[in-house]
């Protein structure tokens, strides 16, 4: 289903970002793609560069996958240096802050944000203490800004999906550009038949940005196939 | 406290931001409960008050110059306390950033304010791990966070704190995880409890604070010592062995829904 919004997709050019930038325009959207290599976390490159792709008009609608699959590593906290914790665990959350600032300047009244994110913060993950802290970091600095966006009518909400799915897009053969793809352990089988992430994400999309969504704000969705059912 | 009498009996414990507030209250608890308790502060002299808290309560008080921001000031309150009593059985880490109560303008702040707050709450929740790690897989001891309602509900005139929150209850999980095989148990609480910034509010602002107290089913906001104290206690003691990965909401009911 595609539709006449303009979609601005803010992704680090791989992973379920970036399958969703180029299912949307090849179903025909008007998708505004920030240039991956640009800094997250520089409020100045992010203010520049999202002033120079919407120009003088806004968005209807955002999708910000901004956690790079690429600098997952999977490793004990003890073995960690500060900066590989900053990259692992602060940066993310640095460019979440920087990034949906610059959105709230681009984005029209009675737009939506969807945040994409990976599941692992539900449960905790061993090995990916900075990964989980990152992910339930932004989730609720979405709320937040939820809240704040409300008299907007803007919704803030966020979907997440398994961390294969968010490393790997489309690309499901894919080595997630050499990093692997850290072992989870099963916590759950899904209760759906398995199926694309990708596909997944871009329902959900198309239903918060319904006029019959415009209550839906806050929210987390979990596309997961029914393998973490939240209490 | 009589309830707490020797759940932590001979038991080292690192409380950070001790001076004052809800880590007051639970430096206190754990002297109630017989611990040797290292009261974590920036400014030593900010802390007889609390020392004489957990010496009355029947503790062992043990001022350390521990402003988490600085890596060198959090081991050394760790080696100290080790070398000193020969063991840590559990950290207690409550301090946050010293505008944790002030109103963050999302839309026009900058990342020095965020860094702020990510340096005390994230960084040091970080760094704590790792310094206490060896000392707390010989006890198997445990790590407990103080969380807040805020870093689960997200609150719209703090996004920041309720951000930085929400980090340590990922991070809780995930470390309970990765650290149950050692026997460590990592938690965390998340309390609704009188600060040193409501404490001001019932004076210039009365009105104001029987408004939240209003959407407390208990009435009342939580005292630090008597009501966020013992769960935290209980959280660290052996009583709890079999409880990690998890966040204690101490509301009074308040938040039901998190």
């Amino acid at each position: 289903m595609a539709t006449s919004s303009r979609t601005l997709v803010i992704t680090t050019g791989s992973g379920i970002g970036a399958s969703v930038a180029e299912r949307l325009r090849d179903r025909g959207d008007v998708v505004i793609e920030a240039d991956p290599s640009l800094d997250l976390a520089d409020a100045h490159a992010v203010s520049g560069a999202l002033g120079s792709l919407v120009g003088s008009e806004t968005v209807d609608r955002v999708v910000l996958a901004a956690i790079d699959p690429a600098a997952f590593r999977a490793a004990p906290i003890t073995s960690l240096s500060e900066e590989e914790w900053d990259q692992a665990a602060e940066y993310p959350m640095r460019a979440a802050f920087v990034v949906l600032q610059q959105v709230h300047t681009v984005i029209a009244d009675g737009g939506c944000v969807v945040l994409i994110l990976p599941t692992v913060a539900t449960t905790g993950v061993a090995d990916l203490v900075p990964l989980c802290s990152a992910v339930e970091a932004i989730r609720v600095m979405a709320k937040a800004v939820a809240r704040r966006w409300g008299a907007r009518s803007i919704t803030v909400n966020t979907i997440e999906v398994e961390l294969a799915a968010f490393m790997l897009g489309d690309d499901v053969e894919g080595d997630a550009g050499g990093v692997g793809v850290p072992v989870v352990p099963v916590l759950g089988q899904p209760a759906l038949p398995p199926g694309s992430a990708v596909d997944d994400v871009l329902g959900l999309l198309d239903m918060l940005a319904m006029p019959a969504a415009a209550a839906i704000t806050g929210a987390l969705l979990v596309a997961d196939r029914g393998t973490v059912m939240q209490p | 406290m009589s309830g707490l009498q020797g759940l932590m009996e001979g038991r080292v414990v690192l409380v950070t931001g001790a001076g004052a507030g809800v880590g007051r209250g639970v430096s206190a608890a754990f002297g109630s409960a017989g611990a040797i308790v290292g009261i974590g502060v920036r400014r030593p002299e900010a802390a007889e008050e609390t020392a004489a808290d957990v010496a009355a309560a029947g503790g062992t008080p043990v001022i350390l110059r521990c402003d988490v921001t600085d890596a060198g000031q959090s081991a050394a309150a760790i080696a100290q306390l080790v070398s000193d009593y020969g063991r840590l059985d559990a950290v207690v880490h409550n301090a946050v950033s010293g505008r944790s109560s002030e109103a963050t303008d999302f839309e026009n702040t900058t990342l020095e304010e965020w860094e702020d707050h990510a340096s005390v709450t994230v960084r040091a929740t970080w760094r704590l791990a790792v310094q206490a790690y060896p000392h707390l897989q010989k006890t198997q001891g445990a790590y407990l966070l103080m969380s807040s309602p805020a870093g689960i509900e997200g609150s719209e005139r703090a996004p920041f704190y309720s951000a930085v929150k929400a980090a340590q209850r990922g991070f809780v999980r995930a470390l309970a995880r990765e650290w149950g095989p050692d026997h460590i148990r990592v938690n965390s609480v998340a309390p609704l409890a009188i600060s040193p910034a409501l404490e001001n509010m019932k004076i210039l602002e009365p009105e104001r604070v029987k408004r939240i107290e209003g959407l407390v089913p208990l009435g009342r906001l939580g005292d630090p010592e008597t009501d966020i104290g013992p769960p935290s206690v209980f959280l660290c003691s052996d009583e709890a062995r079999y409880v990690t990965g998890q966040t204690l909401v101490v509301s009074g009911g308040r938040f039901t829904s998190l």
